[in-house]
């Protein structure tokens, strides 16, 4: 065979193993690159054959051929260049091929997995050094490169580890595929779940909008609209009868105290002043003192948690300190509040009689999905007869440590 | 009597600027945020502080902040605070020193001059001054315990009305009862909550909020 042929192979080959990874990473994936060695390796099989068919399919198993010349002396790094861009017989370019196979796919992965990729690669790289190291090159005949691998006793033992690895790194891909179509199942799950839970937060956040228009319109606007008409009144009575003007305008200073009570309770509906001016410790600190039943609280926050969370949570233990003084009949109550290992953890128990449902209008259900939201929970535990331990935990960061006042 | 004022609005400022000149109260000195505060009460030491809960730089519990550190430097520095919501929290940080001449009241009781401007010089003089819905969340916290329970309904008016800060004068007069009425029923209540009885107004006002407290 004409040795300028042989030499194209090899190019040929390299450029088609470019050309498949190439095209294998062009194509997307949903995750990892594990799908993409698969793709790969089932490109370059096929390549692989077409190529070793187009060269001679018997080549690489013969066991002589006129190695590739090198300049004698050379050292072997210069030599293993020249193999690589310059072999003149089809079985040095088929171990090569082999190689080229082994190393694109670990490129391809560059994963741990993919080791037994390496191995391959690894084991033909040896291959290539030693028999070139053995070689005599100013003979050019009847010594080979590859010989050891076709002639000598270590050949069924590489042949054996070598095809092992190969089918091991694509066994391996393969696993790497299940776990991807196990994460896949997940994320399904989770996507449905974060649909759910933004649903109920944008109906919450939606029904919120609608309470505060209403309360607004009814009450502060109201008595602004009234204040407005019983000024005008007592601008027209003030020089006719300064009495009742001087009443009016009395009622108009009452209704005006109502107007701000009311925007008051408006407030600490939406965002408490306390939980803005102290945070999330303080504020729950601040509601335990506003419980009628007596409630000993223990906070142990290193910092602040994002202020949507604080909000929820806020609202959370609020509604269950609601519960105990409405329902429980309890004497004393617990709040402790800590924060653990990414958890944010609030506790609520209470010595009453027990018997709550977080499903039956206690108004927790609300707060639970509020919750949801953030990946947050709210569990009761109420055996009749008492006692109540609410439970709510917020995953969540930490920020700017600073440690709650007082 | 001289006044430092601290509010970080520009209309509430002027606006009770000129009631409490009206009033005859002084401003030396008006502010619109914490530290200017705490500069002004510290250096200029006024007969009474109007401070404003919510001031910059943080928009949070600035004036609430620097009152009670002004008053751990020059104790018992009379501070009246202001505020559009009361905390008991508050409250209590405010009363914690013991020391009275500390006034806390929703800014809605600015409406009723003369009442507030009556706050402003109890304060002055070391009185406590606490607003009824303060009262009323302490007594609704303890309405259940065992000798509050025992007060009459009238006793608990009287004690509600002490625990503002109003002297016996003047509870007779929202009472539209005689003044030794209180006096009798004051002395019912601190026997009922076994408190050692005082003629003092400030220390009986201290005494029924620090049991309230408890």
């Amino acid at each position: 065979m004409d040795a300028m042929v042989v030499n194209g192979w090899t190019w040929g080959l390299v450029i088609l193993s470019a050309a498949c990874l190439a095209v294998v990473w062009a194509v997307p994936t949903p995750r990892g690159r594990g799908p993409r060695a698969v793709g790969l390796g089932a490109l370059l099989v096929p390549v692989t054959a077409l190529y070793l068919w187009a060269a001679g399919l018997t080549a690489p198993f013969a066991l002589t051929y006129q190695v590739t010349p090198t300049p004698s002396g050379s050292n072997q790094l210069t030599q293993t260049g020249t193999l690589l861009f310059g072999a003149t017989n089809p079985g040095e370019s088929f171990w090569l091929g082999m190689l080229i196979v082994s190393v694109a796919a670990v490129v391809t992965a560059l994963a741990p997995r993919q080791a037994a990729y390496a191995a391959a690669a690894g084991l033909l790289v040896f291959g290539l050094w030693q028999s070139r190291e053995a070689a005599s090159f100013e003979s050019g005949f009847q010594v080979h490169w590859f010989n050891w691998l076709v002639a000598s006793t270590w050949r069924a033992l590489v042949w054996v580890l070598a095809l092992a690895s190969i089918t091991g790194g694509f066994w391996l891909t393969r696993r790497t595929i299940v776990a991807d179509l196990r994460a896949r199942k997940t994320l399904t799950d989770r996507v449905e779940q974060l649909t759910d839970t933004r649903a109920v937060a944008v109906d919450a956040a939606a029904a919120e909008l609608r309470r505060l228009e209403r309360d607004l319109h009814d009450g502060a606007q109201a008595r602004l609209v009234a204040l407005g008409i019983n000024l005008r009144t007592a601008e027209k009575l003030i020089r006719t009868s300064p009495d009742a003007a001087a009443a009016l305008v009395a009622e108009c200073r009452e209704t005006s105290a109502q107007a701000l009570a009311d925007l008051r309770d408006l407030v600490r509906g939406i965002y408490p002043p306390v939980l803005a001016d102290r945070g999330l410790g303080d504020a729950v600190r601040a509601l335990a003192l506003d419980c009628p039943v007596p409630v000993v609280t223990e906070v142990s926050l290193p910092g602040r948690p994002p202020a949507p969370v604080e909000s929820a949570v806020y609202f959370a233990v609020a509604e269950a300190l609601n519960n105990v003084a409405k329902h429980s009949g309890a004497t004393h109550a617990l709040v402790r509040l800590a924060y653990t290992d990414g958890m944010l953890r609030a506790e609520i128990t209470d010595d009453g009689t027990g018997g709550a449902d977080a499903h039956n209008g206690t108004g927790l259900a609300g707060i639970e999905h509020r919750l949801g939201a953030f990946d947050g929970i709210l569990a009761v535990n109420s055996p009749v007869g008492g006692p109540t331990i609410v439970v709510i935990e917020v995953p969540c960061a930490l920020s700017s440590p600073r440690i709650s006042t007082c | 009597m001289r006044v430092v004022l601290a509010e970080d609005l520009y209309l509430l400022r002027t606006g009770l600027e000129r009631l409490l000149a009206e009033h005859g109260l002084e401003v030396i000195e008006s502010v619109d945020n914490g530290p200017a505060l705490l500069r002004a009460l510290t250096e200029r030491q006024p007969d009474v502080a109007v401070v404003d809960v919510r001031l910059p730089p943080t928009f949070t519990d600035e004036g609430l902040r620097a009152a009670i550190e002004a008053r751990r430097q020059v104790p018992g520095l009379p501070v009246l605070v202001l505020s559009q919501y009361v905390e008991q929290l508050y409250a209590r940080e405010l009363l914690a020193d013991q020391a009275g001449a500390v006034g806390y009241l929703l800014k809605d009781r600015v409406f009723n001059d003369d009442q507030f401007t009556d706050a402003i010089r109890t304060v002055a003089k070391g009185g406590t001054v606490m607003d009824p819905e303060v009262v009323g969340k302490l007594l609704g916290r303890r309405a259940r315990d065992e000798p509050i329970s025992r007060l009459t309904a009238r006793e608990r008016e009287v004690l509600a009305l002490m625990a503002e800060g109003r002297s016996n004068s003047a509870i007779a007069q929202r009472l539209r009862v005689s003044e030794k009425a209180v006096g009798k029923h004051s002395t019912s209540i601190f026997a009922k909550l076994d408190l050692s009885p005082s003629d003092d107004d400030n220390r009986r006002v201290l005494a029924v909020l620090a049991y309230l407290n408890a």
